[in-house]
Parts: C-alpha cells; sequence; structure tokens
C-alpha cells in the first residue's frame, strides 16, 4: 500500500512540474528528439473511438508507421464511445499503461485538455500538421488559450434524410427557412409516421435550433463560464425546437439520439416508413434505402440509390441559408504519461499528411484540414457528389459545445438530455432554461477551480 | 403458496392442475429466452415486421455466423473461461477452509469475522475500480502476471468480493455435516485426518458444487471491473465483448439479430456448465438446505 | 439421503487431496485453538489484498478534494467532512436513496415469495413437470446478465418490441408504440421484471432443495392426525424452510440494493436518467460521470453504513439462531 503511494506521489511531482514547464518532454525522455529525428525505437498504442476508422485507414496507418519508423510498431485498439471517458480516466494518468495517442469526442476533449492529460503540441508541430488550416473550432476544444494538446480528428455534420415521394405527395418543397421546415414537418406528421422523427433526449440534434437562432449554450467570461440557457435568443430556439418536436414527431420525450435511418425505410413486407424525415450523420445514408443484396450475400440497404424516393437537404437557417448545426467528431492527442513521445508526433505527422487527410475524405469523414474538404464534394469519377457537398456546406456552418472544463461533467451527468426531454415533455422552456443555468454553470467551472 | 393444499384433498385432479399451471409458468419464464434464440435465427430484417413470428420460418444461421466472424469473440471467450475458471478454484479452497473454521470451532473474533464478511458484500463495487486500477498497475511493474489485462490480478479481485458469499453459504454445508459421523470413522479405527477425507469431505462436495456455480456466474457476467482493469482489447471478457458489440450495432442501427446472436454464444458456455454440474448441484442445495 | 450418494465417486478425489497441507493440520489439531486463526488467513489474506487498499482509497478520497485534476496528478487536498456535507445536503442523494431502498425491497420480497411459490409448486407437480421446471429455472438463471437485459430491452422495445405487440393483438390499442422505458414507473417495472426473472431461479431452486428434507413420514403422520393441508403448510414445511428463507431474503436484500448493470444498461436505451438511477448508478455517474471522485467515495462509504443499518436488526436475530 504505502509504495501505492510514493509512486502516486512521485507521479504527481512531476507532472505538476512538467505543468509549471508548460508541459515539456518527460526528463527521463533525454531531450527532444526533433534534433537527431530517430527516436528510439518502440512499440506504441493509438485508441480510436468506434468503428469509423475503417479497416483500410487503419492499415494504412499501421504500415506507414512502420515503414517510416523503423524497429517500431503502431498498435490500434478499438474502444467504445460509451466506455470511452472511463477508460481515459484510467488509463489516460497511469504511465505504464497509458495509450500513447488516442481519439477522443470533441466533447470530451476540454476536460481532459484542463486536467493535464495530454501532451502539448508545440507551435512548430502544431504548424508542420496543418496550422490554421485545422478546423478552428475543434482546434480550440483541445486548447488552453495559446497552447495546442488536442487537434481535430474527422469531423461529420448532421443534414436532414428525408423521404422525397412522401414530401411531393403532400405538395411539399425543400424548405428554405427554419420556420417553413417546421411547418412542413407538422403537416406530414400522422398517428404512424412522424413528420419529423426525433427524440426527445436528443438535444444533440436539437441544439441546431438554438445556434440558428443565434443563440449560445455558454459563454467564457475572464475565466468564468456561464451556461446561457436563458438568453432571450437561446430560449427562443428551443421554443421552436419544442414546438417541432411536438408537433412533428412521434417519439418518445425520452428516446435518445438513435439510430433513426430505420424510420425512412419501407417495412420488410412493404410497410409505409415511420418517419418522413430525420436529421443525422452523413453515414446514415448506407442505413437506407431498398434492401439489395451486398458482397458477402447479406441483405443491405442500398444507400439510397433510387432517388426518386430518398433525398437530402441540408437544415435551413432563420432567415435561409443553411442552419448552424452541431458538428460531431473526434480530436486525437499524445498522452501527457506517453513513453514515446517522439513516436506519437510522429504517427500524428501520418495523420495529419496529404495522403492520410485524402482517405478521409474519400471514406466520408471530415478531414481535419480545410485543404481537402473538396475532395468530399466529388466522388472517385470526379462527378459531384450531394452528400459530400451538403455535408462540407453544413460543417462550414457548424457550431460546437463550449469547450469549458467541466462540459464532460455535464455530458456525463446526462444533463442535457434531461432538459430536453423536459422541453420535449411540453415544459414551460423559460423556467427550465433557469433551473438548468443554475446547474449546468458551477459543474462547467468545476474543473477548473 | 397454498398451492400443495390442493394436492392433498384430491391428489389425482389437484396434481394434474398444479402440472399444468407449472408448464404455463415454464412457458412463460422461458420466453425470454426463446425469444433470444429465435431472434438470433432469423434475418435482422425479418425481426423488423409489423407481424412478428413466433416459429423459426426464416431459420438461418448468417447472424452466428457474422457474430463468430467478429475478430474479438474467440479471444474474449478464452479469456472468460480463463478467469472464471482460476476464480472459481481460488474462491472455492479459500472460502471452504474458512466456512471449516466458523462452522467447527467456536474462537475469540469469530463473530466479527462473520459479520465483517457478511457486510463486505455491501461495498457498492461502482466507487472501488479506480483504486483497483491504481493497486493493480503499481503491482503490475515488478509483477505483471498480477497486474493489469492479467488474469491472475482479476482473478484475485473477483475471488476477494466472492470469498465473503461463498463462506456465508459453504458454513451451512459444513455445519450439515455433523461432526459425528467423524467421530464415529474414527471409532472404526480411521484417524481424523482420514475420517475427514474419507467422510466428511465427499459429503461436502455438493455443497461445493452449489457454491461454486454462484462463483461461476459472478465471475462470468462482472461486467464493469473488468471493462476497467482489462484495458487491452487483446484481455477482454464476453460481456465487456458484448457490451461492445451491443454499441457498436447501436450506432449503426441495432442489428438485434446479431445481437441476439452475440446473447445466446455466451449463454451457451453457461448452460453447459449447468448441465454438467446439474446433479450434483441440486443435491448440493438440499445439503446447504439442513443447516441454511 | 440424497448427499451420501456421491460419496462413492468424490472420494478417490478426497484421498488425492490428502496430501495437501491444511486440511490434515486443521483436523489433527482440531482442539487447539490456533486452528480456526490458520484456516483463516487465506481468506482473510485475499479480501485484504483484493479489497483492503481499494477501500483504504475510498476512505482517504471521501476526505479529499479529488476531482480531475487530481487523478491526473495533481496533489489532493484534505478537507475533512466536506464531501460528506455537501452530498448530505444534495437533495438528489435523498430522492436516490428513498427510490433505492424501495426498489430493493419490492424487488427482494417480490423474488423471494414467487420463488418459494414456485418451489412449492415444483412439490407438488408430476415429476416430468417438474424437470421441466427446474430445466427452465436453470436457462433463465444461466442468461448473463448483459443478454438478459439486452434480450428485455428488445421485448419492451417500442417500435418493434413483441410486449407491444401482443398488446395491441388482445386490443388494447393505446400500447401501439407505448415507450416502457420512458416513464420512471414503466421503468422500474421492466428492470423488476429482469430482475425477478433472473434472481428467482436461485431462491427457487434452494427452497426447493430445503423442502425435499421434510420426510414423507412426518407428513403422513400430521395428515393422519387430520391436519388440513394450510396447517402443514404453515406449521411444518415452512418452519422447517424458514432458515434458508432468512438467508436468502437477507442475500436478496444485499444484492437488489447494489443493482446497477441492469439499471444501467436499460437506460442505455433511452429513459430518464436521473429519476431513474439507483444507488449504484449514482456513484457511477458522480465518478466516472461527473468526475466528482471524492463526492463518489463519500456516497459509497455512505451506503456501505446504511447497508448495515438496514441489515443490522436481521443479522441480529440470524446470529442468535446461529450461536444456538
Amino acid at each position: 500500500m504505502k509504495r501505492t503511494r510514493v509512486v502516486a506521489s512521485g507521479v504527481a511531482t512531476s507532472l505538476t512540474l512538467a505543468l509549471a514547464l508548460s508541459a515539456c518532454a518527460p526528463a527521463d525522455e533525454g531531450g527532444s528528439g526533433d534534433s537527431a529525428g530517430t527516436p528510439e525505437a518502440g512499440d506504441i498504442t493509438l485508441w480510436l473511438a468506434g468503428s469509423d476508422t475503417n479497416d483500410d485507414l487503419r492499415k494504412y496507418l499501421v504500415d506507414t508507421f512502420a515503414e517510416e519508423n523503423p524497429g517500431s510498431t503502431l498498435t490500434i485498439e478499438e474502444q467504445d464511445w460509451t466506455d470511452l471517458v472511463t477508460k481515459l480516466t484510467t488509463a489516460l494518468p497511469d504511465a505504464a499503461n497509458t495509450p500513447d495517442v488516442v481519439e477522443i469526442g470533441n466533447t470530451q476533449a476540454p476536460t481532459f485538455t484542463y486536467a493535464g492529460a495530454f501532451r502539448e503540441i508545440s507551435p512548430e508541430l502544431y504548424e508542420e500538421l496543418g496550422g490554421d488550416k485545422l478546423l478552428p473550432s475543434f482546434v480550440e476544444a483541445g486548447s488552453i488559450d495559446e497552447t495546442k494538446y488536442a487537434l481535430p480528428y474527422y469531423y461529420g455534420s448532421r443534414y436532414m434524410f428525408y423521404r422525397k415521394d412522401i414530401w411531393s405527395k403532400a405538395g411539399l418543397e425543400v424548405p428554405t427557412t427554419l420556420a417553413e421546415f417546421g411547418d412542413s414537418v407538422k403537416k406530414l406528421k400522422t398517428d404512424k409516421r412522424s413528420g419529423f422523427a426525433i427524440g426527445g433526449q436528443d438535444w444533440r440534434n436539437g441544439i441546431s435550433w438554438v445556434f440558428a437562432n443565434g443563440g449560445e449554450l455558454a459563454v467564457k467570461d475572464g475565466d468564468q463560464w456561464t451556461s446561457t440557457l436563458s438568453d432571450p435568443s437561446t430560449v427562443k430556439g428551443l421554443e421552436q425546437w419544442q414546438d417541432v418536436f411536438e408537433g412533428a414527431s412521434n417519439l418518445p420525450p425520452t428516446q435518445k439520439d438513435e439510430a433513426y435511418w430505420d424510420f425512412l425505410n419501407d417495412g420488410s413486407e412493404g410497410e409505409a416508413p415511420s418517419g418522413a424525415t430525420i436529421m443525422a450523420p452523413a453515414w446514415a445514408r448506407w442505413s437506407i434505402g431498398d434492401l439489395t443484396k451486398g458482397d458477402d450475400g447479406k441483405e443491405v440497404r442500398d444507400g439510397m440509390a433510387d432517388d426518386s424516393r430518398f433525398d437530402i437537404f441540408a437544415l435551413p437557417g432563420v432567415d435561409g441559408g443553411v442552419a448552424p448545426v452541431f458538428a460531431g467528431g473526434s480530436n486525437v492527442a499524445v498522452s501527457a504519461k506517453s513513453q514515446h513521445p517522439e513516436l506519437s508526433e510522429n504517427l500524428l505527422r501520418i495523420i495529419y499528411s496529404d495522403e492520410y487527410q485524402t482517405m478521409l475524405a474519400e471514406n466520408g469523414l471530415g478531414p481535419a484540414n480545410a485543404d481537402f474538404n473538396k475532395i468530399m464534394t466529388v466522388d472517385a469519377e470526379g462527378n459531384p457528389n450531394k452528400f459530400g457537398e451538403v455535408t462540407v456546406e453544413t460543417a462550414v456552418a457548424s457550431k460546437l459545445v463550449p469547450a469549458a472544463p467541466g462540459w464532460a461533467a455535464v455530458e456525463g451527468a446526462s444533463v442535457y438530455e434531461e432538459l430536453f426531454q423536459k422541453i420535449a415533455e411540453g415544459g414551460d422552456v423559460t423556467a427550465l432554461a433557469k433551473e438548468y443555468d443554475a446547474k449546468i454553470t458551477p459543474m462547467l467551472n468545476g474543473q477548473a477551480g | 403458496m397454498s398451492a400443495p393444499t390442493v394436492t392433498r384433498r384430491r391428489p389425482r385432479a389437484g396434481k394434474t392442475l398444479l402440472s399444468v399451471l407449472g408448464l404455463v409458468l415454464s412457458l412463460v419464464w422461458v420466453f425470454p429466452v426463446y425469444w433470444m434464440v429465435l431472434s438470433a435465427v432469423t434475418p435482422n430484417a425479418r425481426l423488423t415486421a409489423s407481424t412478428p413470428s413466433f416459429l423459426p420460418v426464416h431459420f438461418t444461421l448468417a447472424n452466428f455466423s457474422s457474430v463468430l466472424g467478429d475478430s474479438g469473440f474467440g479471444g474474449a471467450l478464452r479469456m472468460s473461461l480463463m478467469i472464471t475458471g482460476v476464480t472459481l478454484v481460488l474462491v472455492l479452497s479459500f472460502a471452504f477452509l474458512g466456512a471449516l473454521a466458523i462452522s467447527r470451532w467456536r474462537f475469540r473474533g469469530r463473530t466479527s469475522f462473520v459479520l465483517a464478511v457478511l457486510f463486505i458484500q455491501m461495498l457498492p463495487a461502482e466507487g472501488l475500480f479506480i483504486a483497483q486500477y491504481k493497486m493493480l498497475s503499481t503491482v503490475g511493474e515488478s509483477a505483471p502476471v498480477l497486474g493489469l489485462n492479467s488474469v491472475l490480478g482479476i482473478s484475485i479481485l473477483y475471488t476477494a468480493t466472492l470469498v465473503p458469499f461463498t463462506i456465508w453459504m459453504l458454513r451451512g454445508f459444513v455445519a450439515g455435516v455433523p461432526a459425528e459421523l467423524e467421530e464415529a470413522g474414527m471409532v472404526d479405527g480411521l484417524s481424523r485426518t482420514k475420517a475427514f477425507l474419507r467422510i466428511t469431505f465427499p459429503l461436502l462436495a455438493p455443497g461445493l458444487v452449489a457454491s461454486g456455480v454462484y462463483a461461476f456466474l459472478q465471475a462470468w457476467n462482472e461486467f464493469t471491473t473488468a471493462l476497467v482493469i482489462l484495458p487491452a482489447e487483446a484481455s477482454q471478457t464476453l460481456p465487456v465483448w458484448l457490451r461492445s458489440f451491443l454499441s457498436a450495432s447501436a450506432a449503426r442501427g441495432i442489428d438485434w439479430a446479431e445481437v441476439m446472436a452475440a446473447s445466446t454464444l455466451i449463454a451457451v458456455p453457461v448452460i453447459v456448465f449447468f448441465m454438467l454440474v446439474q446433479g450434483r448441484m441440486t443435491s448440493g442445495l438440499v445439503a446447504g438446505a439442513v443447516k441454511g | 439421503m440424497t448427499t451420501t450418494t456421491p460419496a462413492g465417486p468424490t472420494a478417490p478425489t478426497a484421498q488425492a487431496t490428502a496430501s495437501t497441507p491444511p486440511s490434515p493440520i486443521a483436523i489433527r489439531r482440531r482442539r487447539t485453538p490456533a486452528t480456526p486463526y490458520l484456516l483463516l488467513i487465506p481468506a482473510t489474506l485475499i479480501l485484504l489484498v483484493g479489497l483492503g487498499y481499494p477501500v483504504y482509497w475510498q476512505v482517504v478520497t471521501s476526505l479529499q478534494q479529488f476531482g480531475m485534476m487530481q487523478q491526473f496528478g495533481a496533489p489532493p487536498t484534505f478537507v475533512g467532512l466536506d464531501n460528506y456535507a455537501r452530498i448530505f445536503t444534495d437533495d438528489r442523494l435523498w430522492a436516490v436513496v428513498g427510490r433505492s431502498i424501495v426498489f430493493c425491497l419490492v424487488n427482494a420480497f417480490l423474488t423471494v415469495a414467487i420463488g418459494l411459490g414456485l418451489a412449492l409448486l415444483m412439490r407438488a407437480v408430476h415429476g416430468a413437470v417438474r424437470i421441466v421446471m427446474q430445466v427452465v429455472l436453470l436457462l433463465a438463471w444461466a442468461t448473463p446478465l448483459v443478454a438478459a437485459v439486452t434480450v428485455f430491452r428488445w421485448l419492451f422495445d417500442y417500435r418493434t418490441g413483441v410486449v407491444n405487440w401482443l398488446l395491441v393483438q388482445i386490443g388494447l390499442e393505446g400500447y401501439d408504440g407505448y415507450a416502457w422505458l420512458a416513464q420512471p414507473l414503466t421503468f422500474f417495472f421492466v428492470a423488476t421484471l429482469v430482475i425477478v426473472w433472473m434472481s428467482v431461479p436461485f431462491v427457487a431452486m434452494s427452497l426447493y432443495a430445503g423442502l425435499t428434507q421434510v420426510s414423507e413420514e412426518v407428513l403422513e403422520a400430521a395428515r393422519l392426525d387430520g391436519a388440513r393441508p394450510g396447517q402443514i403448510l404453515w406449521h411444518i414445511l415452512l418452519p422447517l424452510v424458514r432458515p434458508v428463507l432468512a438467508i436468502v431474503l437477507l442475500l436478496q436484500i444485499i444484492w437488489d440494493l447494489r443493482v446497477f448493470a441492469q439499471i444501467r444498461l436499460l437506460q442505455d436505451a433511452g429513459a430518464p436518467i436521473s429519476e431513474t438511477n439507483l444507488l449504484g448508478n449514482f456513484i457511477y455517474e458522480l465518478g466516472i460521470g461527473s468526475q466528482d471522485f471524492a463526492g463518489a467515495a463519500a456516497v459509497s462509504i455512505f451506503v456501505l453504513l446504511l447497508t448495515v443499518l438496514l441489515a443490522a436488526p436481521y443479522v441480529r436475530s440470524l446470529m442468535k439462531e446461529d450461536a444456538v
């Protein structure tokens, strides 16, 4: 027992020191490795969250890393999104077992950044990896003031998938304003069909209405964060969302951000779909459409091949244009406790290389580096790709949740799920906003204080 | 509750009636298991049909093959088997000695020990794993075989949480074998050791089986500790694997058929284990009931 | 009777263990007071090794300010009982405590009542039916927790679940698309179903085992004396299984107060989270969810004391019986 404590306090001291010296490389590494450029060989581990990074991308990372760092290897381990925070919380502070490089949800990045979990990315390295071309809102989520710790990995933005046949039959066109969208989906609702299938707890989609109305979830004043749900623009957005939910969705107020795509598909015996419109990330496309036989003989969806029945549009803004939606996605960072910081930085160099950024874009994942967005907008044959176009269009307008140190605590305690559920149940938005402001503000600052 | 009353009044008719009731209840109880297996052999597209079918009319094994094709399953199965095996051996041997001590001797501190053992079970495990992680990680630096991702390390944690209950349960069995039996054996010329091994121990075997079943299930099912203490992908256990399989599936719209196939596969080793020990278990529970 | 049957096959194993030191020593020195202590060494050691440091950490952390910064190495500051003061003035805690106690008692008593009912039923039915019932109970018992919760989620899924479909078929149109997990009350109904379904087999089998101990002669004698079946149940059967019943109930209470995974897995499907949290979930959410490790540690210690308090009178009576 005694031993454990000694180790823990030793670690504590070195970390405090490291923080004080604005997180330079651990002392035992013997100077920073950028001079010689040949770090000691070793094996590093990369934690990827979920399965969005597909096997081709993984193979590229592993092979290229081995090639560029003779004698060293890269191991990729996939972590489950649901338990990612649990595992990062225990593993990252542990020098002996920490993964060297981690992918982390963009909304979780601030908490770990403030806690000192990540190694600083030097201004030189930052420039080398793409600098200002990297998605600014994501860079901010992984920075403390001007110091960068976690960089964007990929983004995915959300847009609307809809049943063109149902919309046309009702004489409705693609809406041009947010209000028109609300009216249209309300008209499309029947007992058996949601005009707009959205769950009540689904705040990640719901906050688009707040952003569209010019509202903010929280603002930073000095080093203090304040929850601003009671701000008139925010309240207006929340009320508009409440109106849409109540008038257009048949889903329970407790439903989370779920896999909505099935709502657009016809039933297996040709039943009419149970939703006319959904809001989902770009790759939802591959779960929508008619059944067809895949390469392995399994029944799969055809990816909305029938464009007379399936189509997409970007959520329109209040006065037309495109509404700022919530940008999903993740950041990537080197663990402060990594035993191989130079090798880890070499891995970052591969991730931000032109080749890898291109591969991300080709696989429908929004690339961190804005230069590669254009790849998203054309398909393999160079024809315009409407899915990519809308992805980039909405991404440009997208926003992130506040980069407050305590944001992960807000998510961890499901506070927003609860707030949106209560709004969806028809609660008084102004009163709820006030109640939750009082609850959220101390949480946002919790870790910094 | 007054069920048996009927039996005695009109034995034949009553028994038949109760048997029918027993069958109906069995059907209700088995339905979730049936539904799990049925869904596992049905293509997912059929499962979401508006009229569910209660028979395997669209029988397929495709779900099983795609689950077995998942890279993690084999390793997780091996890991779960090893951890459960090691835990079982440790729990049973340590708890057996402990139960022997508290049921055959009255000694100073006995009551405190029994109480401590009972109360240790009441610790909420949800707060413990950060400390458990720190502990194993430190130990692992000098002895990797006991550290994180090791079979032995997590087995020791499981053993610590399971020993109290197992002592508690075995104590009833040990007390249920009267010491007089042993003494009778000694009269017949056996040494005390031999008397114990020839007479008492065999009588305890069913009790060990019954307690072992509990330990087996707990070690097999445990989720939170395994998630944290076995961070490497290669050392996942089955429940952790199933959960990540479920959430990976949920991200793409839950493929219930595959999830049910995965659930079925996880249940199979337990069912096999139960079949193997079933005869012993029933008699074991009987023996435990003597003293309770 | 039944217990003696395995004696034959097990005997060789018993022989083989003859060389292992602890048991022979134990027996030989049965009357020396040191023996029981020696026998307790392995169990005590494993408890100290496995739980000693974690419990110590828990206690120390509950007296410190310990959040994410501290987890990542910042030196924690000693704050005395501040964390306890903080959690005790948190309304959420008391709501969770109340809910957990009610949930625990309902589930424990329901499980034991149904288990007893099934055990009595097993005594009364034809042999073949008894085997069917035993196999079914074993199947339910063998279904791993994650799998069981997953199946129930699927049964009660609001869109494609078979429960809603059946209810609509029997004319309850209101259940079309009914979201069971959306309201705390119906959420706990489903949670109770899962827990009772999973726990009853252990209770039923233990009690059935106890019931088979009652010899037929005793029952026959009672019947000849003109005892009514109700009287036999009340005066002979129940008193005989009372010790088993008491222990099984105590264990169910302890276990049901610690329910965590079932609730968490059900919440994953979309539920009013703060209104469905039980103590385990609250601790987890406070610790890992909100990175308030000190608060989580304080709640854990509080839960331990609470359980001890709840179980104390019961344990005392058990101990008294045990001493006889």
